[in-house]
């Protein structure tokens, strides 16, 4: 985590700070108007009639690769020598060739066992390594899959020999080991509510399976599982010579680097590498449509995905690239981005991909959209796939696409290290001698006929995964018109089935029998009756923070809450029945008056199937393992909550809604009810744990829960 | 992370010196209507990068028309008398090129990357942009918008994302760095087309520019190109406004809190320093360095790897032409009280005030600049600019092979004085980002 490298530091801040602003531009199409104001006169313009038209462009360079030395070291290790001078630099990049591994039930423990190599060695601390790069002013990383390190030219022997102590005397400190498993953890804990993180999840098991080594994910339990012993015995059976390459960028002759090599690198000693092969996934025979529930969400994350077979060394690669940027990419031009922003401004964007691999390559197109347009959204996805099979291609679009592709291209040239990529990709997949070289001919020379050819190959909309991330109860019904099937099959944010079980409710359960068994599990409709008044305070710790909330309620009546940090109140709302002040700024009707409202209501169940509220029963799922009723609450404003019902106590235990938060993002908080205790002959909740609101779940402790105590009037009073 | 990664990219651009061992070789010359001309070679990529650097930044605007230099950035890609509205990024797209822009307090940056072929056709884009931008309503009220969203996704929806504008706020009361690059969108909304007009005619004016070419070139093709594409542009006729106020001094520290969106609490100082180019901005920079450069660096050792009380922590002074700041910035690990891990970093700046730091850290610190200089410059868009950056600023190109020089003038005594006299209580500005309450 130096988040002071240099390559960080080499990005421009403007550069970051304002690129949208020029992608977001691009966004507003061409639409003249009439209205077009020159900004200076330009008295001139008449006499330069020859400035309307933009200059040809003279005869193009062609296109000259560097070169590349390749030589092998006794113990099987693989050089590649890129040799550019323009800077006085130099950069080592070792490469493990391996299969590829099932991690299993430890998944997440390659990536560990690199990064454990950098934290210290049999003579140095993480301290000691720390010191010695930034002396000379280095970069040297590792991971799972190797070690990176460049300096100027005059420190390599220095960063030679630190490169080397770290790959062959790794120390495997326990302290850090658990320092990264911690870190890694609280990685995961973050990407649970992040929809991208679950679609891309399931994505993973479904194209691959469970079992291949690129169908695996890592959780919470797999990263817990993870040994140190299991780390030594990956670093010790795959960072061998004989399954590496390495490859050297830079101010160095090939004969230099030779000499480098072999002093740093000859006596490292071979090993026997586990070979593996793997059956090859296949898209679905038919159309499946997979949902992953996440209850409250105001956007669905859809992706259209599948795995392909398609490889670098393949004839139809470059043919297929084409074709998959004038389907999805581009800066702005593809038919995705046309179809779905331009035209109907479903989405912000929508872009598709299709990645090529040695084992199994992928398809995948994408977008984030509003609920209500998400069905709308797998339909016109759906139709631009078909689209690129049924129909032909303008020559102006492929040619600008091929212009494009091989302007960026010509751009990636200027980094020698995109030479030695090269090389190493040639020589890994095996690929032709002049794979590169013809780069630009072949993209020149692809036609419609081609790309037609590899539409028909790669898109396969009636054989792909359509994942769709978001509130079931909202768009769930209106996908199935596209499963094959009929039956959507439900994931839980890590690609595990889920089953929910909507239909098996016996038919005498309804939303209002479960709203009234509240009501008897609490205490009976009589002795809730008898509730004129509640104070609830509740302790909290967030971020090292004291908190509390202090809150007063006459029943249907009136509100104080006072929320309280660190001694400080932050937040003080009132209500006295006809006006709400928030931190004294003072409502009379919206938003937050009909909150006030609703928090006056102490058992709002009570009212839950009358005065413009609806109740719907939808099925039961599981709270913690425990069976509930799930119950979807329509309020008169027509906003949505969700809550569910302990199945055998009956009682409260989750409730789900959505909100605005800043920058008019929605945030779906859950609060968690538990610890139920007895006041007054009522069952109170004692622990409410609020989630979604903060990025840690926050506990609130009840300390003090009092019913029908003597509320002077001046605690409601508006001043 | 990715979010407080790029928070780090926003506060660094302080940091970036850009220059390199291996010489750069470059011709400049002025136009007749003032245009100042850069051009260096490089033939070995066939591609070219186009560049003009304008002398206009937030700190040019108004104090009631904010943000004007920015959204001039956006609408500047709206199309000119001869390009119509959309069709400025096709023409690049269609040549296989890329372009982009961006703004800052001191000035605003365009640049295409193109195949060496299309030279002309950059030259063509960047003259219609000067010569007669075309601006309608539509344009106007859709760019509004778009710099509304921007504004929202990297500000107010940006986990302390608004850290920039809150210290400076503060830590200027009567220079233009007082207001956020993107500006105040009730200003925006006011503006009038007399706004724009004016604005477009007073600093996007052939005097007030560098263009700036490196790559793939002909020198004299190019020079030919120019003097067709450019010459013709006449001259402004008004002076251009450059603000002349001097910030008192800040006069006591001041502190505040902020409650944002955010995970987990952090501490913000903001230092007052002088501005970019004068030797005690090069001593800051190294003092920077000192304290977060590489994981080895002071803050990074202390109270990361240490004491674990911060989950980030770093010294970033911002280089901007009239006196600026520095700022530290550290996030706590999780349960850590914020004002635990402030005084974790005061202690590791009065160690720097109180000890002079030894001869094998200096000499780290040394490496660094140099291997940071050597590693800038090796694209030709980043020499483009970088030579249009010491030409504008420093009035000397030629600081792209030499600027070295003025971080090796700096000594361990120096540091250490300007860490008392810069990173001093009276002189800073703290601010506490604390995570919005929760409100169950």
């Amino acid at each position: 985590m130096n988040l002071f490298s240099k390559k960080i530091k080499s990005i421009e801040m403007r550069n970051l700070l304002y690129i949208l602003s020029f992608f977001s531009l691009i966004a507003i199409g061409c639409n003249k108007s009439n209205a077009d104001k020159v900004m200076k006169e330009a008295p001139m313009l008449k006499k330069e009639a020859w400035r309307a038209t933009a200059p040809s462009p003279a005869p193009a360079r062609s296109i000259e690769l560097g070169i590349s030395t390749s030589f092998e070291l006794d113990n099987g290790l693989k050089v590649i020598v890129v040799e550019n001078h323009k800077l006085p630099r130099v950069s080592y990049q070792l490469s493990l060739d391996h299969d590829a591994i099932v991690e299993g039930d430890q998944a997440g423990y390659v990536t560990i066992a690199g990064q454990l190599m950098k934290t210290g060695t049999t003579t140095k601390s993480k301290a000691d390594i720390d010191e010695a790069v930034d002396f000379i002013g280095a970069n040297l990383s590792t991971s799972g899959s190797g070690v990176f390190a460049s300096t100027l030219t005059k420190h390599q022997d220095k960063l030679l020999s630190l490169m080397t102590d770290i790959l062959f005397n790794p120390s495997f400190n326990a302290d850090e080991f658990e320092k990264i498993k911690k870190q890694t953890i609280s990685g995961i804990a973050s990407s649970k509510t992040d929809p991208n993180a679950m679609a891309g999840n399931v994505a993973t098991i479904l194209n691959n399976g469970k079992g291949h080594p690129y169908g695996e994910v890592q959780t919470e339990e797999t990263v817990k599982s993870i040994t140190i012993d299991k780390c030594k015995e990956y670093y010790n059976t795959y960072f061998k010579p004989n399954n590496a390459y390495l490859v050297v960028v830079g101010d160095i002759s090939p004969a230099v680097a030779k000499a480098n090599v072999e002093k740093y690198f000859g006596n490292w000693k071979k090993g026997k590498i586990p070979t593996v092969n793997y059956k090859k996934p296949s898209a679905p025979g038919e159309r499946k449509v997979a949902v992953v529930n996440k209850d409250g969400a105001v956007q669905s994350v859809i992706r259209i995905t599948y795995p392909v077979d398609l490889k670098l060394a393949d004839d139809d690669l470059i043919a297929a690239r084409v074709m998959n940027s004038i389907l999805g990419g581009g800066i702005f031009s593809g038919r995705l981005m046309q179809n779905l922003r331009e035209d109907k401004a479903y989405t912000y964007g929508a872009r598709s991909s299709l990645r090529a691999d040695r084992l199994v390559g992928n398809f995948n197109a994408s977008a984030s959209v509003r609920n209500e347009v998400t069905d709308s959204s797998v339909h016109e996805f759906l139709f631009e796939l078909d689209r690129m099979i049924t129909e032909g291609f303008a020559e102006e679009d492929i040619q600008l696409t091929k212009n494009s592709l091989a302007g960026s291209f010509a751009r990636s040239l200027e980094s020698p290290q995109t030479i030695a990529r090269f090389a190493l990709n040639k020589s890994r997949y095996n690929l032709p001698d002049d794979y590169y070289n013809t780069y630009l001919s072949k993209l020149d020379a692809i036609t419609e006929a081609d790309v037609k050819r590899v539409a028909k190959k790669y898109i396969r909309p009636d054989n792909a995964y359509v994942i769709v991330v978001g509130s079931k109860d909202d768009i769930a019904d209106k996908l199935l018109r596209f499963d094959a099937d009929g039956v959507i099959d439900y994931y839980d944010a890590f690609g595990n089935e889920v089953k929910y079980d909507d239909a098996e409710l016996p038919s005498d359960i309804t939303a209002a029998t479960v709203l009234e068994d509240y009501i008897a599990a609490i205490g009976g409709k009589d002795k809730v009756m008898t509730v004129k008044n509640m104070t609830t305070i509740g302790a909290a710790e967030m971020m090292g923070q004291k908190l509390s909330v202090e809150s007063f309620v006459v029943n249907n009546a009136k509100v104080r809450q006072k929320f309280i940090m660190a001694g400080n109140v932050m937040n003080d709302m009132i209500y006295d029945g006809t006006k709400v002040s928030t931190n004294g700024i003072v409502a009379t009707s919206g938003k937050e008056m009909d909150q006030a409202k609703e928090s006056a209501m102490i058992f709002p169940q009570l009212g839950f199937t009358s005065n413009g509220y609806k109740s719907e029963l939808k099925g039961t799922q599981p709270v913690d393992g425990n069976p509930a009723y799930k119950i979807v609450v329509t309020k008169p404003s027509g906003d949505k909550m969700t809550q569910l019902y302990d199945v055998k106590s009956s009682l409260l235990v989750e409730e789900i809604r959505s909100e605005m938060g800043p920058g008019d993002q929605a945030m779906t908080i859950t609060t968690g009810y538990a610890d139920y205790k007895e006041v007054n002959g009522i069952m109170i909740p004692h622990t409410v744990t609020v989630t979604g609101m903060a990025p840690m779940p926050l506990t609130m402790t009840m300390e003090k829960v009092m019913i029908n105590s003597t509320l002077g009037d001046d605690l409601f009073m508006i001043k | 992370m990715k979010n407080i990664v790029l928070l780090f990219v926003l506060l660094i651009s302080g940091l970036t010196a850009s220059a390199q061992m291996n010489k750069v070789d470059f011709v400049e010359y002025d136009l007749d209507n003032g245009l100042h001309v850069i051009l260096h070679q490089d033939k070995s990529t066939p591609i070219v990068a186009v560049s003009i650097m304008y002398h206009v930044g937030s700190k040019n605007e108004k104090p009631d028309k904010t943000g004007f230099a920015h959204f001039f950035e956006h609408l500047l890609f709206e199309g000119s008398a001869n390009i119509g509205r959309g069709e400025y990024d096709k023409y690049v797209e269609k040549a296989g090129g890329t372009l982009n822009a961006n703004t800052s307090f001191d000035r605003t940056y365009y640049y295409e990357i193109l195949p060496s072929n299309q030279l002309e056709l950059g030259l063509w884009l960047e003259s219609e942009r000067l010569l007669h931008a075309v601006v309608n309503q539509k344009g106007i009220e859709t760019q509004r918008e778009v710099v509304k969203e921007e504004r929202r996704q990297r500000i107010d929806n940006q986990p302390y994302g608004s850290i920039l504008q809150e210290a400076m706020v503060r830590a200027f009361k009567e220079h233009p760095y007082k207001w956020p690059i993107i500006g105040y969108m009730e200003h925006l909304d006011a503006a009038e087309e007399a706004d724009y007009v004016n604005f477009y005619k007073d600093f996007y004016v052939p005097n007030n520019a560098v263009l700036s070419i490196a790559g793939d070139i002909d020198i004299e093709q190019a020079k030919t190109w120019i003097n067709t594409y450019f010459a013709s542009i006449p001259k402004g006729t008004k002076p251009i406004y450059r603000p002349s106020v001097v910030e008192p001094a800040l006069g006591g520290e001041v502190r505040d809190t902020i409650y944002d969106n955010i995970q987990l609490p952090a501490v913000v100082q903001t230092y007052r320093i002088p501005a970019q180019g004068t030797p005690d901005f090069y001593a800051v920079s190294m003092l920077g360095q000192l304290l977060s450069q590489g994981e080895s660096s002071r803050l990074y050792r202390a109270l990361v790897d240490e004491q674990q009380k911060a989950l980030f922590v770093g010294n970033f002074p911002l280089d901007m032409e009239d006196p600026g700041v520095s700022i530290a910035f550290g996030i706590t690990n999780m349960g850590v009280d914020p004002a635990e891990m402030e005084a974790a970093i005061d202690a590791e700046i009065k160690k720097v005030q109180d000890e002079l730091i030894s001869d094998k850290e200096f000499q780290k610190l040394k490496n660094q600049v140099e291997n940071d200089f050597v590693s800038g410059n090796s694209r030709v868009a980043g020499i483009a600019e970088s030579l249009a950056n010491y030409h504008m600023y420093f009035g000397d190109a030629n600081l792209i092979n030499t600027e070295l020089e003025r971080y090796l003038a700096v000594t361990k005594e120096d540091i250490q004085r300007v860490a008392k006299q810069y990173y001093k209580k009276d002189n800073r500005v703290v601010l506490y980002y604390l995570p919005k309450q929760a409100n169950p």
